[in-house]
């Protein structure tokens, strides 16, 4: 997993972050450390589906992609 | 006349500079190949052309550093240093959600589907509190984040899908841009790498998020904003003449579904009046009186502004929340307790009004972000703020709560806000006239409600932390008054010393004689004309004064009281339409009929003159028709809501901003770029073709496709005359050359030039009111050139001034083309104030000073004096670049060690690294002055 998926991961740019634990910066797509925590996304979400690369459903309804964020997101489930 | 076996009538051979022969008729045209070189001007000369861009000694010895460099706090070094290495990055995150809720609301009241669109995209933001800050809060989850706004326009992006595909398979290599006109270094992502997508040569975005962006673009294709306007607008009859007009870049963009809002000054009164849910209750009083009765638009505007306050109120709790999950972290105390005071305080204003000055700082940035995320916006400036939160400072300070050093640091946390701001926008739009700029402008001074001074310590403190955290946002302006304090005014030059370029010295009385003429129709007094303010860079902008209540004491602030301007006709290129006449109606570059011949044998100046108001006319008139309609579908499809609710007096009255709402709507004007390029040149042909008959007309287009012998700046990608590339013809170009540079130029106090100046500049303010707005007022006249002088010429051929094709012309609108003001400061001051500047909505002056020339005490009185000197002949404003010329040539050089250093554009301060090199060569070539 990469930082990028993380739940302390906080994005600085699209390109890197700081990590909310230690506060060091870090590249969003570099490997995670031992105390990687899934993030709030839609991938992790039990409304959410795949239906391509890239791109899935929440709900059956709605267009919507994996890598969204979701922390604020109300309808959000854990798979 | 028979050609290639076709028959023609009234036949014209021109050529372009790239040697490309075009043979047109009235109604069509070819392009031809030619196998020899024409040969015309066989006057061989030796003479130089070189330009002087010195007043006084050319510098000699080490490059001379700026003299005052003061440092920040090292909470905002911290956050200065995190900006440096950030890049501009945009998300999907909002327009997703606001996109799926409008969706979702099909058949609802447009005000209202707009509203719970908006309020689904506030409430979804991620939240992200930086270490470090005391102020919380911003345009998306990344530092400096900014996100797409398709229900503007999805076109953009449509276009490129192709394109994007490609990038999202090739993530990694360059995409060239050779037209590029963004800054190559900073903050901009040029280039795609990785999983990040460069767009627009400025934004990243993640690449599992293009699929998402394109998907959502394409759900507006037909609804947004550009589509719906561009179908009405074809109604209008001449329509054709603009697509022309907008192909040969004689006008720089539509405003409508680009920039709809912004060049304006904020109201921050309701909120720190009433706070969120005291607003929200005025609403539902509104609504409650309103239902039912005749006027029902209000009873949707009170629900809409209910529905988006609501909406606010979620996103704050929301950073609340991160704040106290950051806290739960959090081991070092101090950063732990600052995390829980930041949670506290959101909670509080997500209902409540401002208790102190934090809250009051951390209220106005909540509700300035609000504004920046309902719509695509640059130049929304936060006005006389230091006015509007003194009650708040002066309580802390008296009652012990808050100290000078508290405040500087707080102000520089405020600074860093600012400065990360990111409007998102095409390339065009974000590059070529904006710089990457955002322009809130803060300005200081003025005169209160009763005609006093309104300057106070508050205003001198954020002058000093503009100097102890220099940062391009927010840009300074003081507005100079006689009746200011002495010490005040030192202040405002110890901080232009720093050389930064703000603040910007610009007269109140010029302001307020602009104001009272233009809006006293709807019913301004003398005493609300000091209200005013600027938004943008430049833009005059009436403001009113409103009763805050604090402590039982009324204080009356100031704020702006109207929509945005600089909409209307943005940005047309004068020495373009000067080359249109010249080239009877073509555009030269592109080989495509741009007017219909102008119907002049141009055998007098009167009668250029008469063929130039003509196209020029023609170019007002058509671009108003169709930005009016862009305007209304706006305001149909995509109203302001925040922004409306907080601009005077549209929640009295319950109308949003298209609709009338605010106290004042005579705002939409016809800006205008090149004007002094207009002139000289105009001086050049009445000088040297029909009073001197140095040379034909027809010699002098000759000259003008022939780039007078010099390779096109697009070519050699240096964009000012101080380096360009001679072709090996140039001797045959170079008499006539001369006598166009040795014309008369305009900023030398030449009475010849002067009064060509005066003459364009009366016509021109005088014709902007014969055309009228979407809200029905006469428009007016602005003349400001903030980054747009770079694209357009690079679109122009030569001048008859003897620009040469492709470079910059000169910037603002009263300064002198680089190196051609020979006479010294008054000269130039003379020339810029041959008219009454009180005619247009502002004029703009940039001047470049060696850092020797003002240095010490004696230094900044005589600067002082100088500038006095100049607003006291009635000049309208003045900006100063104090720089040693070479620092700026070593850091074009060497850019990565010059990452904090700035420079003033046209109304506009920016990181060096992230300009485009057209803007850099032109302030590099600005004439130094080593005296003054």
């Amino acid at each position: 997993m990469k930082h990028y998926d993380c739940k302390y991961y906080l994005d600085i740019d699209a390109f890197r972050g700081i990590c909310k634990r230690d506060k060091s910066q870090i590249n969003a797509d570099d490997s995670a450390c031992e105390h990687f925590e899934k993030a709030t996304k839609c991938k992790h979400c039990a409304n959410f589906s795949m239906t391509e690369t890239d791109l899935g459903m929440c709900m059956n309804e709605y267009d919507a992609y994996p890598e969204m964020k979701a922390i604020t997101c109300n309808d959000f489930k854990w798979k | 006349m028979l050609v290639l076996g076709f028959q023609f009538e009234n036949i014209n051979v021109t050529r372009n500079p790239q040697q490309q022969i075009f043979l047109t008729t009235n109604n069509r045209l070819f392009k031809i190949r030619i196998f020899k070189k024409m040969a015309t001007n066989k006057d061989f000369l030796e003479c130089s052309t070189d330009l002087y861009n010195y007043y006084g000694a050319k510098p000699k010895g080490d490059i001379q550093s700026r003299e005052i460099n003061k440092t920040p706090s090292p909470r905002a070094d911290k956050a200065r240093q995190l900006y440096f290495e950030t890049k501009s990055s945009a998300s999907v995150e909002f327009p997703y959600w606001y996109t799926r809720k409008w969706q979702d609301l099909e058949g609802e009241v447009p005000i209202i589907r707009r509203a719970e669109a908006l309020k689904a995209g506030f409430e979804h933001l991620t939240p992200a509190i930086f270490p470090g800050e005391l102020l919380a809060m911003g345009k998306a989850h990344y530092l400096r984040g900014s996100y797409p706004m398709p229900w503007l326009s999805e076109a953009f992006f449509l276009a490129q899908e192709d394109e994007m595909y490609k990038e999202i398979q090739k993530a990694g290599k360059v995409s060239a841009d050779e037209v590029t006109t963004m800054g190559q270094g900073g903050g901009n992502v040029t280039k795609s790498s990785g999983n990040v997508i460069s767009i627009a040569g400025k934004f990243g975005l993640r690449k599992e998020e293009m699929p998402m962006l394109l998907k959502v673009a394409k759900k507006w294709y037909n609804r947004s904003v550009d589509d719906v306007g561009h179908k009405y607008e074809q109604l209008v009859p001449d329509y054709k003449t603009k697509e022309e007009i907008m192909r040969a870049v004689i006008c720089m963009f539509d405003s409508g579904y680009t920039l709809p809002q912004g060049r304006e000054v904020m109201n921050y009164f309701y909120p720190l009046q009433y706070g969120i849910e005291g607003i929200i209750n005025i609403c539902k009083e509104k609504a409650s009186d309103t239902a039912g009765y005749p006027g029902m638009d209000r009873l949707y505007f009170y629900k809409a502004v209910q529905t988006m306050l609501e909406g606010l109120q979620t996103w704050i709790n929301n950073y609340a929340k991160e704040a106290r999950f950051m806290a739960s972290l959090e081991e070092t105390q101090g950063q732990k307790e600052e995390y829980l005071e930041i949670a506290e305080r959101l909670e509080w204003l997500s209902k409540n009004k401002a208790r102190n000055f934090h809250d009051a700082l951390q209220l106005v940035w909540i509700f300035h972000v609000a504004v920046l995320n309902e719509d695509a916006i640059s130049g929304l400036s936060p006005g006389r703020l230091g006015q509007v939160l003194y009650p708040y400072w002066k309580q802390d300070m008296d009652n012990g709560t808050l100290t000078n050093k508290k405040t500087i640091e707080l102000l520089e946390c405020m600074r860093m806000k600012f400065t990360e701001i990111d409007c998102f926008a095409s390339m065009g739009v974000v590059g070529g006239v904006l710089s990457g700029n955002t322009f809130n402008n803060l300005c200081v001074g003025g005169l209160d409600k009763d005609g006093e001074s309104a300057a106070n310590e508050l205003e001198m403190l954020i002058m000093e932390s503009a100097m102890t955290c220099d940062t391009p946002q927010p840009t300074l302006s003081l507005l100079y008054d006689e009746k200011l304090p002495e010490d005040f005014l030192l202040k405002g030059i110890e901080c232009t010393k720093i050389g930064t370029g703000y603040p910007a010295w610009v007269n109140n009385r010029v302001a307020m004689e602009f104001l009272f003429s233009n809006f006293k129709k709807e019913g301004m007094e003398l005493e609300e004309a000091r209200a005013w303010s600027l938004g943008g860079c430049l833009e005059t902008s009436p403001g009113s004064w409103m009763p805050l209540e604090l402590n039982g004491v009324t204080h009356y602030i100031p704020g702006g009281s109207a929509p945005a301007t600089s909409v209307g006709v943005h940005f047309i290129s004068l020495p373009k339409v000067l080359e249109a006449v010249l080239f009877d109606g073509m555009d030269m570059r592109t080989g495509q009929r741009v007017y219909p011949p102008h119907g002049f044998k141009l055998d007098s100046y009167e009668e250029v003159w008469e063929a130039f108001k003509k196209y020029f006319s023609i170019t007002v008139e058509v671009l108003t028709l169709t930005n009016n309609i862009q305007h209304d579908v706006w305001g149909k499809i995509s109203p302001s809501i925040i922004n409306s609710m907080l601009k005077p007096d549209c929640l009295e009255l319950g109308k949003d901003i298209s609709n009338k709402g605010c106290r004042y709507n005579r705002t939409f004007n016809v800006e205008v770029c090149g004007g002094v390029n207009l002139v000289n040149s105009l001086a050049s042909i009445k000088k040297n073709v029909y009073e001197e008959n140095s040379f034909s007309l027809s010699d002098l287009r000759s000259a003008i496709d022939a780039n007078f012998g010099y390779v096109s700046a697009l070519e050699t990608g240096s964009y000012s005359l101080i380096e360009q590339l001679k072709t090996k013809d140039y001797k045959e170009w170079l008499k006539i050359h001369k006598l166009c540079f040795d014309a008369p130029k305009y900023g030398n106090d030449d009475k010849y030039v002067d009064d060509l100046f005066k003459e364009w500049q009366i016509w021109f303010n005088k014709m902007c009111k014969d055309y009228r707005s979407l809200y029905d007022e006469p428009m007016y006249s602005c003349q400001i050139s903030v980054s747009t002088h770079a694209p357009m010429g690079a679109v122009t051929l030569a001048t008859p001034d003897g620009r040469l094709c492709g470079t910059t012309f000169a910037d603002g609108s009263v300064s002198a083309y680089p190196g051609t003001d020979k006479n010294g400061p008054y000269a130039l001051f003379s020339s810029a104030t041959c008219y009454n500047h009180a005619l247009s909505q502002n004029s703009q002056l940039n001047m470049k000073i060696h850092p020797s020339v003002v240095k010490g005490r004696e230094g900044s009185r005589k600067f002082l004096e100088m500038i006095k000197a100049y607003l006291r002949k009635g000049a309208f404003h003045a900006q100063f670049n104090v720089v040693d010329s070479r620092m700026l040539k070593a850091a074009q050089k060497n850019p990565e060690i010059y990452r904090g250093l700035m420079v003033r554009v046209a109304g506009f301060t920016q990181y060096w690294v992230e300009l485009g090199k057209q803007i850099q060569d032109e302030v590099i070539a600005r004439t130094e002055y080593e005296e003054i």
